[in-house]
């Protein structure tokens, strides 16, 4: 979202890259929006999905369940509010369209040791059988509430309340140290 | 490890993630119901020795409430049901 009057700043540490060779990664996903999807008893998942590619064929829909009812709508895009207020309007009105972009950031954690990285903070089982690709789950890293979904092979991306990003960020590289 | 909870949203999730509330209380007294019934109602906790009904709240994962049939003695959860399905009638 840019047509609110506050800054746009990141919600993280200035971003150290990975050195050449280090089987982890972890970076900040900058920009782009998540919106909270909140639908009633009777929502379907695969219809929801089917009007968001219609009504925004720009946005893609891509749509992470956290709940029953309930998903993340992320993306990479800009969306203005008055984008938003037509999406809403476009969609039926058994779904409604909560705007969390200033409140949720994510964040990338790549290579062949993420799993290992993150099995130190979630119980979730994320192996490459049990836990597809775009599969997600929202669950607890150590004491702090993230959703987490493969995007990759070995690719997660962390969805968390900003306020908990610099704390997460920090445990992460911690978890991560051993393997830089 | 901790004990696991299979969340019926969620699947297999260990304890910290949630929040318990306690037993599940018998179902409300009549308005004009005797003193002695709604005090029991309101203050007095059963503590048994095996199965117990207690409202547990997925916290740290789908943020739905859930009853949880537990045995106090082996912590084994024998059954866990979204709190909706009490509206419906057939286990309040
Ligand atoms: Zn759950």
């Amino acid at each position: 979202m840019r047509d609110y009057p506050l800054e746009n700043r990141g919600a993280f540490p200035p971003h150290v890259a990975a050195g050449a060779g280090a089987s982890i990664s972890l970076a900040p996903v900058k920009g782009g929006f998540v919106i909270h999807l909140l639908g009633d008893a009777k929502s379907d998942e695969a219809a929801l999905k089917k009007a968001l590619a219609k009504i925004a064929p720009e946005l893609g829909a891509d749509v992470r369940k956290s709940a029953p009812n309930q998903w993340f709508w992320v993306g990479d895009a800009d969306v203005s509010s008055d984008r938003l207020t037509e999406i809403q309007a476009g969609l039926p009105s058994q779904f409604a369209l909560a705007d969390q972009t200033h409140g949720r950031v994510r964040m990338r954690l790549s290579g062949p040791s993420s799993r290992t990285v993150l099995a130190k903070g979630t119980m979730v089982d994320l192996s490459a059988d049990l836990f597809a690709i775009g599969q997600s789950a929202m669950t607890q890293i150590g004491h702090i509430g993230a959703m987490i979904t493969r995007i990759e092979d070995d690719s997660f991306e962390l969805i968390v309340l900003r306020s908990f990003a610099g704390s997460l960020w920090d445990e992460l590289n911690h978890m991560a140290a051993e393997f830089r | 490890m901790s004990s696991l909870v299979k969340c019926p949203h969620c699947g297999l999730r260990p304890r910290e993630e949630f929040t318990i509330r306690g037993e599940v209380a018998t179902p409300r007294p009549d308005a004009g119901a005797d003193e002695a019934l709604w005090f029991d109602h309101v203050y007095l906790r059963d503590n048994p020795r095996g199965e117990h009904r207690e409202y547990w709240h997925h916290s740290g994962g789908c943020r739905r409430w859930l009853v949880l049939t537990r045995n106090t003695l082996t912590h084994e959860t024998s059954d866990v049901v979204d709190a909706s399905t009490l509206k419906l009638g057939e286990r309040a």
